[in-house]
């Protein structure tokens, strides 16, 4: 491209950062995503007053119960009110996904930055992590770690990390590489600033964007991940509530209380749907016009 | 004809032919099903869907239901327990006498009895069978402990001298460890005789596909002639209750084993299906290894078994098809006593025993729990729930139910969960089992250890007399239960759903089945 | 280039990624905590047995060492013995491959006959409602958690709407297998479906509005001939791109879907072996794992190449 397409370029990934501010209410997606998301934020963080159920508070004479006005949603098979346990389990599934987004993220667009900017051996040996770790399918290489590493949140969060590092790699160092040629990274360079001052304060804030994007879609998966985790029963523990853990348990009574697994399966769906929607959203605001 | 008008004929004839077939099955399937007749029909192959795999076919070293039940339609034993699951009835022994002290059994062979190899089973068969079988420490032998040795006088004769007067003797040798197999291991080494064993049993060895299936066929030198009337049975591994209730209702398999507790309402009233609930010696346990310094505290274990809630487990666990125990022995063995006090719910109770024992303030203690195994997971969630209120916190350890059953026999866990059937007629297989601890399981793998107990059981092993026998039993019962050496959870039926198709198909008190009697129609 | 020297470039270039999926294999074992030893043995450790797989493992010498051995055995097909059945874990995995290879196989024939129509729905008729209406499937899809549509499946075909489908296992005879796996297959399908249709449409809206295609139009040439031939081309290509790339998605979802269906496939031998403590077996089976989907991206760089000449120079 010529000087003046790339200036314009230039002009346009700084402009869109300031059209971000002035259209986001008029994206359909981004708003769906957000007030879904939201609500299930909120619902969540409000749990204890949405409920005035304990999620793990047996109650055996009262179990498989339909819905009723003391438990709007029934009661399962310990007698645990329903509705309580899929707040209190988008507490657990949202916050463990949320973590387990962020030390991929992190890590990832670290050795992407590294490995664009500086290109030759650390590239070739960064696409040879990532080629290997890629040539395992998803799921197995994490229940294969969180096999080895033992059940409980903090060896999924490793787990999620050590497979889950690639994507943003990949992203990154795509975007460092076109990025590097810009302009105002060869000024700088020429500037005689050192290299950590130009990945950190020049290229970063440039390259991030697509990898935040990419992230929401991330936490999506990672909600998934740790939903089959739980259904496989090598997730979150009892007696705390995963939406993964409630559609296992349910599963038992499929022939005669089908809902005590529809149920939080529609709460995956809804919630993997305002993400998505806000990942949409987001992708459609931060692309330069 | 012009080929359009050709291939449209005949397309309209097929399509008549379809619609009158599809219309002559349902019809036929609608229409009333005639009564199944008395007579046994030969023939049929029937597949049983069960949650765990068996591990071995040793007879003499299994523990594992699911490998016994497979081994008895192998080989079988001088006598074997009647449907009552008390009598004993004459099998590949025709009758026995008894010396005057009580210490010499002569058996009677019964003539024309031969081994799915075509070989008569002769007294040197036997004899080297219960020999094989006494010598398996680690195994059944201790069961066979009161032998001191067997001859074979003539080939259908064997006599068995005891060292004591042994009030089981009889019902010990019906146990399935002591089935019968050819001598010196069919000219094998032991190893590879029982990766697949022969025996005089109406099925013998077809294959096994590991991780999936077992299976067996009909074996042409039965001794009951006629039997047996299936041509063969596949036994196989489905972890998932639901998947196996499916299977069923689609006809993929015709025995169900162990359908959860929430469906039997349902198949009860499912047609084509027949949900049996068959009395048994079924008793469910938490065992408390007392390796585990907190678990060794009596007041401890008493505490825990303080806390479970037996009766709302039944209602809600069991939906009501099962009831609370309270003893070791459950109520269908002889010497059973009503009054053994198991503990049952009291949770002031608990906590009071808490404060007494050295733990007053709780501790962490993990609990197995076999994976797919509904009803152990929702006792599990029970209990970690109950105990919480006693200051113990109960992390859970999911396992394959078959891993778990190997953990808890050697020792590696701290909170399990097990369960006994009877294999004999008798109490003291059970007592010696889970109370003494050198009874070839360290006390149900607990190693509970009272010396008082097991001077008990010993007497009780060499008394004869009934009356004086049944005392010291109770007392036994008493004791344990005072002392907690397992959490006694429930008594329950045996569960089967199987096809209406299937007739003959009996599950005794002590959980075994004859396939020999069933038969398809 | 020929199309042979592009295959064994590919193939070189893979040496070193299949040499570092065994190192990552091999450094599973070590992430369990405690000896080694032990947790293979499992519960037939005794001392002999631990110190006699020290001294052949050579697990009290470095690391590289160890590694080397481990490449040792694997060449000679040894990937260790399964503790639960006592027989050869490789044995075990090639037995249960075929389900796997079925379910995959099904699977993504399914999906593409459900993605390519919709996609192309889509991309013909660019915003206006059907477009709206397709677009959402990827949304909404994606949320699914491909399990619990299992389950719905399971729950409403094999339950309710007539017992038109067996239940888990996976019948006799290529017939049999048919029947068994559809169910399985449809629920992979409609788990990749979505991705396989935002993907699709992206592509062909680009080939709708490339210049090779505008040129043909204002050329005159007959709307159907330059889809047909060109769109179509481009997007059978998209299509095993995006197939190839999600490979280990759809091969990673199977494993969940045997458990649901119980199915005797390697992904239900994987859970059950981890429940069983099975490391041998869990090791071999990610082992296995991850060489399917190298060669699957194998398979598509070579078809890819296969299309379109021009990727062989890059």
């Amino acid at each position: 491209m010529g000087a003046a397409a790339e200036s314009f370029a230039e002009a346009a990934v700084i402009e869109h950062r300031s059209g971000f501010r002035r259209r986001w209410y008029r994206t359909p997606s981004f708003v769906a995503g957000l007030s879904i998301l939201g609500t299930i934020i909120l619902l969540a963080l409000l749990a204890p007053v949405a409920s005035r159920h304990d999620p793990v508070q047996q109650n055996l004479l009262d179990i498989l119960q339909g819905p009723s006005r003391t438990h709007p949603l029934g009661t399962d098979e310990l007698g645990r009110d329903v509705w309580a346990r899929l707040l209190y389990g988008a507490r657990t599934d949202l916050r463990v996904a949320f973590l387990a987004v962020l030390f991929p993220f992190v890590i990832g667009t670290a050795i992407g930055l590294l490995a664009g900017y500086f290109g030759r051996w650390v590239d070739t040996v960064t696409n040879w992590f990532v080629n290997v770790v890629v040539a395992f399918p998803f799921y197995v290489l994490i229940i294969a770690l969180v096999f080895a590493l033992g059940s409980g949140t903090r060896n999924i969060y490793i787990a999620i990390t050590i497979v889950g590092w690639v994507s943003y790699t990949r992203i990154v160092r795509g975007e460092v590489l076109v990025a590097k040629r810009r302009e105002y990274v060869l000024a700088a360079q020429a500037g005689g600033l050192s290299n950590l001052r130009i990945i950190v304060r020049h290229l970063l804030p440039n390259v991030v964007t697509q990898a935040i994007v990419f992230a929401m879609s991330d936490i999506v998966l990672d909600i998934l991940a740790i939903v089959t985790l739980g259904y496989l029963g090598l997730g979150v523990q009892p007696p705390t509530a995963d939406w993964g853990k409630m559609i296992a348990d349910g599963q038992t009574y499929l022939t005669t209380h089908w809902e005590l697994s529809t149920v939080p399966g529609i709460a995956v769906v809804i919630t993997a749907l305002g993400l998505s929607l806000l990942a949409d959203g987001l992708a459609d605001l931060l692309r330069p016009e | 004809m012009h080929p359009r008008r050709r291939a449209f004929a005949f397309l309209a004839t097929a399509a008549a032919v379809a619609a009158t077939g599809t219309v002559a099955s349902l019809a036929a399937q609608s229409s009333p099903r005639s009564p199944s007749a008395a007579t046994p029909k030969r023939g049929g192959h029937i597949t049983i869907a069960r949650i765990e795999d068996s591990t071995s076919f040793d007879k003499t070293n299994v523990f594992q239901n699911e490998s016994i039940w497979i081994a008895e339609q192998i080989n079988e034993s001088l006598y074997e327990a009647g449907n009552d699951g008390k009598t004993l009835k004459p099998w590949l022994a025709t009758a026995y006498t008894k010396s005057k002290d009580g210490k010499t059994y002569t058996f009677k062979l019964r003539k024309g009895v031969k081994f799915s190899n075509g070989k008569p089973m002769t007294s040197a068969d036997v004899k080297f069978s219960i020999d094989d079988a006494r010598k398996q420490a680690k195994g059944w032998g201790y069961l066979d402990a009161a032998i001191k040795s067997i001859t074979a006088p003539n080939p259908s004769t064997v006599v068995f001298h005891l060292k004591f007067q042994w009030a089981p003797f009889v019902a010990d040798m019906a146990l399935f460890a002591n089935g019968i197999i050819p001598k010196n291991f069919a000219g094998q080494s032991r190893a590879a005789f029982y990766k697949h064993p022969v025996g005089t049993g109406p099925f013998m060895w077809d294959k096994r596909v590991v991780g999936q299936s077992v299976s067996l066929k009909r074996n042409p030198f039965y001794w009951q002639k006629g039997k047996p009337y299936l041509d063969g049975v596949t036994w196989t591994f489905v972890t998932d209750e639901n998947t196996r209730e499916l299977q069923l209702r689609g006809g993929q398999i015709q025995v169900d084993e162990f359908p959860p507790f929430n469906s039997i309402d349902k198949l009860k009233k499912t047609s084509g299906v027949t949900m049996s609930l068959f009395p048994s010696t079924r008793t469910d346990y938490l065992d408390m290894n007392e390796l585990y310094p907190p678990l060794k505290d009596v007041h401890v274990r008493r505490a825990i078994s303080y806390a479970i809630d037996r009766a709302a487990i039944v209602k809600s666990v069991l939906f009501g098809y099962g009831t609370p125990a309270n003893s070791q022995l459950p109520p269908q063995v002889p010497y059973y006593d009503k009054n053994a006090g198991g503990l049952q719910y009291d949770l002031a109770k608990a906590k009071a025993e808490m404060a007494k024992s050295k733990f007053p303030k709780g501790f962490k203690v993990q609990m197995l729990v076999g994976s797919g195994a509904q009803v152990e997971n929702t006792i599990g969630q029970i209990l970690q729930s109950a105990l919480k209120q006693l200051g113990i916190t109960v992390k859970f350890k999911t396992e394959d139910t078959s891993t778990e059953f190997n953990d808890i026999q050697s020792n590696k866990y701290q909170l399990g969960f097990s369960y006994w059937t009877m294999d004999i007629a008798d109490p003291d297989e059970l007592v010696t089992f889970a109370l003494d601890p050198k009874g070839g399981a360290f006390s149900f793998y607990t190693h509970y250890n009272n010396p008082t107990v097991t001077a008990l059981s010993h007497q009780a092993q060499r008394e004869v007399n009934p009356v004086k026998r049944a005392a010291l039993y109770a007392k036994v019962q008493r004791i344990a239960a005072s002392q907690a050496n397992l959490g006694y959870l429930y008594y329950s039926p045996y569960r089967w759903a199987y096809t209406s198709k299937l007739h003959g198909f009996f599950v005794q008190p002590l959980g075994n089945y004859h396939l020999e009697d069933a038969w398809l129609d | 280039m020929s199309l042979t020297g592009y295959v064994v470039r590919r193939l070189l270039q893979l040496v070193p990624i299949v040499l570092g999926v065994t190192v990552l294999v091999f450094f599973l074992i070590h992430l369990v905590p405690g000896d080694p030893a032990r947790t293979i043995l499992g519960n037939h450790a005794t001392p002999a047995k631990v110190a006699l797989l020290h001294r052949e493992w050579g697990l009290d010498k470095p690391l590289p060492v160890q590694y080397w051995r481990f490449l040792h055995r694997m060449a000679r097909g040894d990937l260790g013995s399964s503790l639960f059945y006592s027989v050869p874990a490789g044995r075990l995995v090639v037995q249960r491959l075929p389900p796997t290879l079925w379910l995959i196989g099904l699977g993504t024939f399914l999906s593409v006959l459900i993605a390519v129509p919709l996609a192309a729905l889509a991309a013909t008729k660019r915003d206006r409602l059907p477009d709206q209406v397709v677009r959402a499937v990827p949304l909404v899809g994606l949320g699914f958690p491909p399990f619990w549509l299992g389950i719905m499946l399971l729950l409403a075909f094999a339950l309710h709407l007539g017992r038109g489908f067996p239940v888990g296992g996976y019948g006799a005879g290529p017939l049999g297998h048919l029947h068994s796996m559809f169910l399985p297959s449809l629920t992979v399908a409609l788990a990749i479906a979505p991705i396989l249709v935002r993907s699709l449409r992206a592509s062909l809206l680009e080939v709708f509005e490339s210049d090779y295609v505008t040129t043909a139009r204002s050329k005159g040439l007959p709307e159907r001939r330059v889809l047909v031939r060109h769109a179509l081309r481009n997007a059978v290509i998209s299509t095993v791109s995006v197939l190839g790339v999600n490979i280990g998605f759809l091969v990673g979802g199977t494993l969940v879907i045997e458990q649901v269906y119980a199915l005797p496939g390697i992904g239900q031998l994987m859970i059950n072996s981890i429940f069983q403590r099975d490391f041998p077996v869990v090791q071999a089976v990610t082992l296995v794992f991850a060489i399917m989907v190298v060669l699957v991206y194998l398979l598509t760089d070579i078809v890819h190449a296969l299309l379109d000449p021009r990727v062989r120079f890059d």
